[in-house]
């Protein structure tokens, strides 16, 4: 059973390995703050995947950078907008707040909405319909 | 009221067709990312000039030209196939074109331009991929064009074609684009 256990842990531990290799950050909270970084940022060169899960060079070289500035003070906003001045938006794996993405964040909301308000109206016209047309309804077709 | 329910589903469906079409045919020659850096003055960089062993390369001396500033290495596969188009425009004159080699090894680079021919003005090393980062790169080749005043005013991601340079890069330093 330890055994067992133990091939387990090393089964899930392996990949964590297998991305970056870099020495961690002296600093836990420092490291705490890379890791999170790192895993909001795009990968530009792969697409569908974070600069934490990537071995593309890009992913490597965008690490080092943010494990830099990390370690030399820099805050987590000046990270992020050192990155966006460079890159654009895309790398933000979160878009911001901003009036250009407001239609972003707003879409869903109003598809559901929208979806919502074809429902009620659906539903309203059949109510309606019951109630003036009873011509089929006869007197055996009632329990 | 019953044809509406067939027409404006359909109807829909057609113009999401017409997008997704539109969308998909265009999509190859959209860049996925468009420079954030269009617009703004070329960062300025110091590095080793691949072509003049011990002396630097100071970004500097760029001004009041016209730049293409192309980012390449050996172990890139398009670059191979962009290197004659590099070549022409060389012959042209029209710019000075910078190598920034990416990531590579001096040996190998040095042997490239011996084999397949010198495009380049100077060649500034950034193994590290440096430089790089400041350019927002994210690969190789990508070039940037940048005018005499030291601004970008174009990036092209991925092989320059002759096409590109003749209806897109050459009309901006001639002055003709828009």
């Amino acid at each position: 059973m330890k055994r067992f256990a133990t091939a387990l842990l090393l089964a899930l531990v392996a990949p964590v390995f297998a991305i970056d290799t870099s020495a961690p950050l002296q600093d836990p909270a420092q490291q705490a703050r890379y890791q999170a970084l790192i895993h909001e940022l795009r990968c530009l060169k792969c697409q569908g995947e974070t600069v934490a899960d990537t071995q593309a060079m890009f992913g490597e070289d965008i690490r080092r950078q943010v494990r830099e500035m990390v370690g030399s003070g820099k805050s987590d906003a000046d990270v992020r907008q050192y990155m966006v001045d460079r890159y654009g938006e895309i790398i933000l794996l979160r878009p911001a707040w901003s009036a250009q993405n407001a239609w972003l964040w707003l879409a869903p909301a109003l598809c559901l909405l929208g979806g919502a308000f074809i429902a009620w109206r659906i539903l309203r016209q059949r109510r309606s319909l019951l109630e003036t047309d009873t011509s089929e309804v006869t007197d055996e077709a009632r329990p | 009221m019953k044809l509406n329910r067939f027409v404006i589903p359909l109807a829909v469906f057609a113009a999401l067709v017409v997008v997704f079409a539109v969308a998909l045919k265009r999509a190859p020659e959209k860049q996925f990312v468009r420079s954030a850096l269009l617009g703004k003055p070329a960062a300025e960089f110091q590095l080793p000039d691949l072509l003049k062993p011990g002396t630097n390369f100071d970004s500097r001396t760029l001004k009041g030209r016209w730049v293409l500033l192309n980012v390449w290495g050996t172990w890139c596969v398009e670059c191979r196939a962009e290197h004659a188009q590099l070549l022409a425009i060389q012959r042209e004159g029209k710019v000075a074109v910078i190598g920034l080699n990416y990531k590579d090894d001096d040996d190998a680079a040095r042997q490239w331009l011996k084999e397949l021919g010198n495009p380049f003005d100077a060649v500034p090393v950034d193994p590290e991929g440096r430089v790089a980062i400041d350019y927002g790169v994210y690969g190789a080749p990508e070039t940037f064009l940048i005018n005499p005043e030291g601004v970008i005013v174009d990036k092209v991601v991925s092989v320059i074609t002759p096409e590109i340079w003749q209806q897109r890069l050459l009309p901006i330093i001639e002055g003709k684009a828009k």
